[in-house]
């Protein structure tokens, strides 16, 4: 053991979220984890990438981890700008395939909440609100919800519905009007996700090095199916490593 | 008076109020503190523009603080900085499409004051949907059909947008109706006189926004000649017709980040959202000394200095370190005239 590559729980789920993205993609990126994972896939294997920030960047080359999904680095050499509601429209028009988001919660059909712990008009806790998450989640292509794994924030049925997963169900999507293809992967720091074709439930992919089905089903708030072909998630390279820390976030803003 | 909530999707009030501003080119310069004064009533919604804390006119936030302004409407696509000003009567509720920091976390006084309902969250929103309907009032729609926000607990909590039919599919749709606030403020990196206000970079919501508005007030980094304007127009933004006031505010976004020009103060920030700003006593304490405690905007970055131990020019100057270079944006002029030989550091030296 000694002689293999150590990383955090973080750099792990940034570098299997990365994995996701493939050359050529458009990605609505959202803020914090997604927009590591996203430039790390930018950097690594998807050099055609093609990155939307919400605040109305398409297609920067950013030198820097930027802080916000609006600031000035999200638009450094970007050939166009936009603004907020071009970027939701053109997603609607088909040019976003993947929508990048986290969230405090995401449940078994994988609808996901970042509006408030409890109750909406009496909220034990009140977060930030949809921003971005709702629209990516209606109108983009596949999902990638990235958080962490514990029973509360993986419960059987999400406080508040701040963006659509498969709502209630098979069908629920399409009677509701939605037109994206909804979650399509899941990524905690326990394990990759991804949801079954018939029933929409959340199933288990991949086991993160260390870590059983059995034991991310304790950490899971409903029962989690697990796919006949379950297998351990590949452990990072160094070279996703190196890029992650010299490359993507070498102030360790992000990942640390 | 009506509540600013009844005035809010009141397309013909907004109408009727822009059909008596002034088409002509007149001279709109003030100081941040008189336009505030003059634009700013309380009651008032108020949208924030730019991206909240990129771009936004943060001089001026502080200064409607500062003049203890109560009981205004905030609505945030995105925002929440604003939020501050409920513990002192100046936020009475607000629309909400999201109030945070991203990866800094939450802002504390609005989590607190929601969680106490001392702070009303009279409506929440997607960004798509809030951007939406406020370009639905700069396109003269009464309002839009969308796929956002469908099936969602936003849509069946938000008062104000309705599930349609498409008429011609059948399909069901989000109806968005327009949003007309009373007073927007926005921060751009040239103005001329007028109004007309250019940006590097992204517009966010912003033309939408100065449409939609009733009144509208501009700051800007620098003033500079209108010619300067007509000569690299593709970049404005904000039309001289519905400003009302224009201030030059260099430094105006601080502790923002101001694109091509100086970037987030990312160490102030993180000490106001992680400790100064965590408890109603820390956060009152903050306001005495860094608000009621100064005069304006260069007193408080004066403050941010000392506490630092540096002199205030080194102090702005490592932040335009940070800042993405101008050159990325195409544009690499600094603008020209104002009525005064201009240049940046020296301005800003005066300001400080």
């Amino acid at each position: 053991m000694a002689d293999e590559v150590q990383y955090t729980p973080r750099e792990l789920l940034v570098v299997v979220a990365s994995r996701l993205i493939q050359d050529g993609e458009s990605v609505f990126v959202g803020t914090g984890l997604p927009l590591v994972g996203a430039l790390l896939a930018n950097h690594l294997h998807a050099p055609q990438m093609m990155a939307i920030y919400e605040g109305g960047s398409i297609g920067p080359e950013p030198t820097v981890l930027p802080w916000s999904v609006a600031d000035s680095l999200t638009f450094c050499k970007a050939p166009i700008i936009l603004s907020m509601s071009s970027t939701f429209g053109h997603s609607r028009a088909g040019y976003a395939d993947i929508g990048f988001l986290g969230g405090a919660q995401v449940d078994m059909y994988g609808n996901m909440n970042a509006t408030c712990i409890g109750p909406y008009d009496k909220p034990q806790v009140r977060l930030t609100g949809s921003g971005g998450a709702n629209d990516m989640a209606s109108l983009c292509q596949r999902i990638i919800f990235m958080g962490l794994h514990l029973p509360e924030r993986f419960p059987e049925k999400v406080d508040y519905i701040t963006s659509p997963g498969f709502l209630d169900g098979p069908g629920a999507r399409e009677k509701a009007g939605l037109i994206g293809g909804g979650p399509w992967r899941v990524i905690s720091h326990l394990g990759l996700m991804g949801f079954d074709e018939e029933t929409c439930r959340m199933k288990l992919l991949s086991y993160h090095p260390g870590v059983t089905p059995e034991i991310i089903q304790q950490f899971t708030g409903f029962e989690l199916l697990v796919d006949k072909d379950v297998e351990e998630t590949r452990r990072p390279t160094e070279e996703e490593l190196h890029v992650l820390r010299d490359v993507v976030d070498p102030n360790q803003l992000f990942v640390f | 008076m009506a509540h600013a909530n009844d005035r809010l999707f009141d397309h013909q009030m907004a109408r009727e109020f822009k059909l008596k501003k002034t088409r002509a080119l007149v001279d709109k310069r003030m100081d941040l503190s008189d336009a505030v004064a003059q634009y700013v009533e309380d009651g008032d919604s108020l949208i924030e523009t730019g991206f909240a804390y990129a771009r936004g006119p943060m001089a001026a936030y502080w200064e409607i603080g500062r003049q203890k302004k109560q009981n205004l409407v905030g609505i945030y696509t995105p925002g929440g900085l604003n939020n501050l000003w409920h513990e002192f009567g100046g936020i009475e509720g607000a629309h909400v499409a999201y109030v945070g920091v991203e990866m800094r976390g939450l802002i504390a006084p609005f989590r607190r004051g929601v969680e106490a309902g001392t702070l009303k969250v009279f409506s929440d929103w997607s960004h798509g949907g809030l951007s939406a309907s406020l370009r639905a009032a700069e396109q003269g729609m009464n309002y839009v059909a969308s796929k956002s926000m469908l099936g969602s607990d936003v849509m069946k909590d938000n008062p104000y947008v309705k599930l349609g039919e498409d008429p011609w599919t059948g399909e069901p749709v989000c109806l968005i109706p327009a949003m007309y606030p009373d007073v927007a403020i926005f921060h751009v990196h040239h103005a001329d006189k007028y109004g007309n206000g250019r940006v590097w970079g992204l517009s966010v919501n912003d033309t939408a926004i100065a449409i939609a508005a009733k009144k509208v007030v501009v700051t800007c980094e620098r003033i500079v000649d209108t010619d300067d304007i007509r000569a690299s127009a593709a970049n404005v933004i904000i039309p001289w017709y519905c400003v009302d006031a224009v201030c030059e505010v260099p430094y105006g976004a601080w502790p923002g980040d101001m694109p091509g020009m100086y970037y987030f103060d990312r160490p102030l920030q993180e000490q106001v959202v992680r400790v100064d700003w965590k408890t109603p006593e820390a956060t009152k304490a903050w306001v005495e000394t860094n608000i009621y405690g100064t005069k304006n905007h260069y007193e408080m970055i004066q403050l941010a200095a000392d506490e630092e131990g540096m002199n205030v020019l080194d102090y702005v100057k490592r932040l335009e370190q940070f800042a993405c270079s101008a050159a990325y944006f195409g544009i690499g002029t600094w603008g020209t005239g104002g009525e005064r030989d201009w240049k940046y550091e020296e301005v800003a030296k005066r300001a400080i």
